[in-house]
């Protein structure tokens, strides 16, 4: 499986990257602030340097409102140029248009904005990869990009390219600590914002967010596996490289320690899942559990497969019309358009699935090799909403 | 200012809004509903005080498949033919 590369892995290509930083002193911080005056790009949060810090490109690029919060790498010409060197496929190509504005998704802008989150030249068939399937109608992008609920695009990485760019699969999958997984994802959320134009605050009206809108890119430890993964079980070679993108809330964790059955550990996992989004939402879609390797173990020992999960999972996640009226545990619950197929909703005993179909319940197995811990990573996925979309990466 | 290149697209501009008119007289409204929970409500008490209060010629009520995708085309063709204003609904 790929491993974390040594602590200087991955900086030594950017080695020149110092070259264009003026020497001038760095404000200490002492100085009052502008405020209210920014350059009309200026987004929230990102106000106008003190003149003292004015000419640092690092601070430049704040000002421009051209930041996610954290700093980015300048886009020089010349590390663009080495971005698209290494790619070979024309500068002025267009991969897409980037709703909500539909900005042109050219190679070379995928490329600047690819620049500025950190990546290296060899990620970006990944990163335009992941541009194709969110642009793709049926991620709806428009939507989430623009909902107030909190969705972010998480990339799922399979094949032989996590190894060749070092993508972790292992322990930490979601955490910090991997360049090519916090880069990669940190340059989609970029072209969504720079060219679909998902400023937040502005275009982007999410309530909450999370933490996935910085990055959100994890590879499946295919290797760790005992059933076939995500991409062949959707029709891909195991030597193609795919990306799958899911418009995705947080993690939520599944802590179980002492299941030893696949029934055992499902039920657990189905517990959680019952409350994604709401305890009483009804056909929900694609939405994905990640299994540790531990994990993954108890229930392929019992001879299940993914499908068995599904069903298990779809069965149990069931509840009768009367459980799921609103104004009992909760004001939410059935829409009307339901209710009204029903005489008496208050004691109907019909049984309504959380998920549409069981297939929607997607599994790939990730994470350290110790540790009886996995994740449900609801998605942004009722009726009409965004659906899993995957890439074959060239 | 160091050069850099722009991760935007300079070529897309922000779309104007089209000219508001001055009295809703003789005007053919259509009131759109995007499918958010209770904007029927939202909209039933629009389509009551602009009817006790101004002086539409014809209220239109139209309804989108779901609120997390934007109207189809043919729908928005549809609104844009027949309707001098549109009032659209964001409900919960």
């Amino acid at each position: 499986m790929p491993r974390k590369p040594s602590p200087r892995g991955g900086q030594s290509r950017n080695a020149r990257s110092g070259a264009r930083t003026p020497r001038r002193a760095v404000s200490n911080g002492s100085e009052p602030r502008r405020s209210g005056n920014g350059p009309p790009t200026s987004r929230p949060g990102q106000a106008a340097p003190a003149p003292t810090v004015a000419l640092d490109p690092v601070e430049q690029l704040y000002a421009r409102g051209l930041t996610d919060g954290l700093p980015v790498v300048p886009p020089t010409r010349e590390r663009v140029q080495r971005a698209l060197e290494e790619l070979n496929r024309p500068a002025d190509e267009l991969i897409a248009e980037v709703p909500p504005n539909y900005g042109r998704a050219t190679v070379e802008k995928i490329a600047i904005n690819a620049v500025m989150a950190g990546c290296r030249p060899e990620y970006l068939p990944v990163v335009i990869a992941a541009v194709e399937a969110v642009c793709d109608e049926a991620f709806d992008l428009h939507g989430v990009s623009a909902t107030t609920n909190s969705p972010a695009p998480l990339v799922i990485v399979n094949g032989p390219v996590r190894h060749a760019l070092e993508i972790n699969c292992g322990a930490g999958v979601f955490g910090p600590g991997w360049r090519a997984n916090a880069t990669i994802g940190r340059a989609l959320r970029f072209v969504c914002v720079n060219l679909g134009g998902a400023v937040p605050g502005v275009v982007s009206m999410s309530t909450l967010a999370h933490p996935g809108r910085y990055t959100y890119c994890i590879g499946e430890r295919e290797e760790a596996s005992p059933w076939e993964s995500l991409a062949v079980e959707h029709g891909f070679a195991p030597t193609d490289s795919t990306v799958a993108l899911l418009a995705a809330d947080a993690p939520l964790t599944v802590y179980d320690q002492r299941s030893r059955t696949a029934p055992d550990l499902c039920a657990t996992i189905a517990a959680s899942m019952a409350v994604i989004e709401h305890h009483k939402m009804t056909h929900w879609g694609d939405t994905l559990l990640v299994l540790s390797p531990e994990h993954a173990a108890i229930i392929a020992g019992d001879g299940w497969g993914k499908a068995d999960v599904r069903r298990f999972l779809f069965e149990r996640l069931q509840r009768p019309v009367r459980d799921l009226v609103p104004g009992r545990n909760g004001g939410d619950g059935l829409p009307e358009h339901v209710l009204r197929k029903f005489a008496d909703p208050e004691h109907d005993v019909t049984l309504i699935p959380k998920f549409r179909k069981p297939e929607h319940i997607g599994i790939v197995v990730a994470g350290g090799s110790a540790g009886r811990f996995s994740a449900v990573v609801a998605g942004w996925s009722f009726s009409g909403g965004s659906n899993l979309v995957m890439r074959r990466i060239r | 200012m160091t050069e850099y290149l722009d991760p935007t697209d300079s070529v897309a501009v922000p779309r104007k809004t089209a000219p508001r008119p001055s009295s809703l007289d003789g005007k053919v409204v259509t009131l759109l509903d995007i499918s958010k929970a209770k904007g029927d409500h939202l909209l039933d008490r629009v389509e009551e005080l602009l009817r006790a209060r101004t002086g539409v010629a014809t209220i239109v009520r139209k309804k989108k498949p779901t609120f997390a995708r934007p109207a189809p085309g043919p729908l928005r063709q549809e609104i844009l033919d027949a309707s001098d204003v549109v009032i659209e609904a964001l409900a919960d």
